[in-house]
């Protein structure tokens, strides 16, 4: 069933347009990404999706309510995490969630009762009490996601959540992610301009200047965009040369090792000349070069 | 209701919780408090003086002090009427240079609600706080003598307070929108805080000032808050003084000490009467939350 079904959605500022008839659907229960570099667009999206920003074209459903016309509804069942923390500093964890609970009209009890499902597993309890300002960045993003489960969503946005992170608080929001995904069956609209963010996305779409350059699973992406790579440690020879250029023209010789590009399965190839091809790695095409090829610009890995 | 509840509640404890921002919001209060201390008290008390004279084994100087401590404290709520208000309004900006705005917009609570919560959340909290110093400088007063206040002049008295923390809100809920990041809105409470005392004439009478500038610092409610919460405080000690003078001067002294302490806002060269400073207030308070709303309403939709 389709969750988010969006049709020529287009945003102008003035004459510029941010957004550019954009469209695409999105499945209930997937993971949804939105790839692309900083003023592609991306945020401009989420934030039309979510109804802060006037749509200035097309048209968009929200588990089937009208983007511009149900907008009430679809805000019940958004919840949004933003690339920056919009939470009060001076305020203590419960403090911000209850205030914010409030704007969907819950009461404390409702409150307490809608975060119950995740509370253990986001370790609210040690928390609760403190001041939103003295916690760890990866401890405010999980009081931030908390933010967004508020109202039990079924969709949940997040704008470059792990932006600003420490690796490890990066990990422990991508588990804090996969949990929500797969124990509550939430579904994830993901904008991200780390490469390695959307490995494990179900779609993926990649914006450039407003516009959908191209879209589908990572492994159709990969294997349309990218290339697989045979890395070969061997000294310059031309026997080897001759034998790399059997896999593929496409091969240069790079200080200590032949970098041969090739799309073909070469494991049987490298059984047969195991006595030769002794030390060797096989790279498969990355999500780097499908936004490499499909933009000609590199993103953050 | 809930939704709006919260919301006020939100702001309301972003103000309390700031220990700083409240410190700030009464910066110009204590330096009123603290100037008074220093010479003002001295200077107010020779002005009286110098109008009495011929007076001065008549007039009780204990009673002097208490109308010149009555003063002091309708300078001190009439600044914090300006500066109270305007430090909790802030968090309109902090909220849109923030990007908290956002958040609040993608919930269901209704854009008039938010615009609406910001100007009760302030408006609350600027009447607590003058109220707090209303409670505080009126017990202290008492204990240094009789205060003769009555219980419809003490109600009335809280009255004006709500009445100038709305209109004051009000007011700079429109001047707030000009401003797009905390530091030029910090900057500007630099000018606002520093002008308060005179604006109001905590540190020198507004009679002392040309018939200008004098009709210029009325244009603000909490001038005429001033003048009236000084009619309010004062009219018990002044009519004890003039009773003291057994009608020798048929009235002058306490009528000049009136003009001298501006008892009456003005504008080009007309004093108010308590009356029409009451409805210049509140038909002042009106127009700016009808601009409020429009204002406030528009910015929303332009996103």
């Amino acid at each position: 069933m389709k969750i988010i079904e969006v049709k020529n959605l287009t945003k102008m500022y003035r004459k510029f347009k941010a957004v550019d008839g954009i469209s695409f659907d999105v499945e209930e229960g997937e993971m949804f990404a939105f790839l692309g570099e900083n003023g592609a667009g991306k945020s401009t999206t989420i934030n039309m999706l979510t109804t802060i920003l006037e749509k200035t074209e097309g048209e968009a459903y929200i588990c089937g309510h009208a983007l511009g016309k149900e907008d009430d509804e679809i805000r019940k069942v958004n919840g949004i995490v933003f690339q920056n923390s919009v939470l009060d500093k001076m305020l203590s964890v419960k403090d911000n969630l209850l205030t914010r609970g409030s704007y969907y009209g819950l009461s404390r009890k409702e409150v307490e009762k809608s975060l119950e499902p995740f509370s253990e597993r986001f370790e609210m309890k040690d928390i609760w009490n403190r001041r939103y300002d003295k916690l760890s960045g990866g401890q405010r993003r999980r009081v931030d996601i908390m933010r967004a489960l508020i109202n039990n969503p079924k969709i949940l946005f997040l704008d470059e959540p792990t932006t600003g992170l420490d690796p490890k608080s990066r990990k422990l929001v991508w588990d804090y992610i996969d949990f929500l995904r797969k124990e509550h069956g939430m579904t994830i609209f993901l904008t991200t301009h780390y490469m390695e963010e959307t490995r494990d996305a179900d779609r993926v779409v990649i914006l450039d200047k407003g516009r959908i350059v191209s879209s589908g699973t990572p492994a159709e992406l990969k294997s349309r965009y990218a290339h697989s790579k045979l890395i070969w440690y061997t000294p310059r020879s031309e026997k080897a040369e001759e034998l790399a250029k059997q896999i593929s023209e496409t091969c240069v010789y790079d200080v200590d090792h032949y970098n041969i590009s090739t799309d073909k399965n070469v494991t049987e190839f490298v059984f047969e000349h195991r006595d030769q091809i002794t030390d060797y790695e096989y790279i498969k095409g990355s999500m780097d070069d499908v936004f490499l090829n499909l933009t000609g610009k590199e993103l953050a890995s | 209701m809930k939704d709006f509840m919260g919301f006020t509640r939100r702001n309301l404890l972003i103000y309390f919780k700031d220990k700083l921002a409240i410190l700030f919001s009464l910066l110009t209060s204590i330096i009123v408090f603290v100037l008074y201390l220093l010479f003002l008290k001295g200077t107010f008390v020779e002005a009286m003086k110098g109008t009495m004279r011929g007076l001065e084994n008549i007039v009780n100087s204990g009673d002097i002090d208490m109308f010149v401590n009555g003063i002091l404290l309708s300078g001190i709520l009439g600044s914090a009427l300006i500066t109270v208000p305007y430090t909790c309004l802030q968090t309109i900006v902090k909220d849109r240079e923030a990007g908290v705005d956002s958040d609040i917009c993608a919930t269901p609570l209704k854009r008039w609600k938010i615009i609406l919560s910001y100007f009760a959340s302030s408006s609350i909290c600027s009447f607590i706080m003058t109220s707090l110093i209303l409670t505080v400088g009126l017990v202290v007063l008492s204990f240094m003598g009789d205060i003769h206040l009555g219980i419809a002049s003490l109600l009335s008295a809280y009255g004006l307070m709500l009445l100038g923390s709305v209109s004051s809100t009000a007011l700079f809920m429109l001047i707030l929108l000009f401003f797009k990041s905390t530091a030029t809105s910090t900057a500007f409470f630099g000018i606002l805080s520093a002008a308060a005392g005179f604006v109001i004439g905590a540190y020198i009478p507004l009679s002392q000032f040309s018939d200008g500038v004098r009709s210029f610092c009325n244009i603000f409610p909490a001038s005429h808050i001033t003048s009236l919460i000084r009619n309010i405080l004062l009219s018990g000690i002044a009519e004890k003084i003039d009773s003291s003078i057994c009608g020798l001067d048929n009235g002058a002294f306490i009528e000049a000490i009136k003009d001298t302490f501006s008892f009456n806002a003005s504008a080009f060269g007309s004093n108010f009467s308590g009356i029409q400073s009451v409805i210049y207030v509140s038909i002042f308070a009106l127009v700016c939350i009808a601009g409020m709303v429009i204002a406030y309403n528009r910015t929303y939709k332009r996103r």
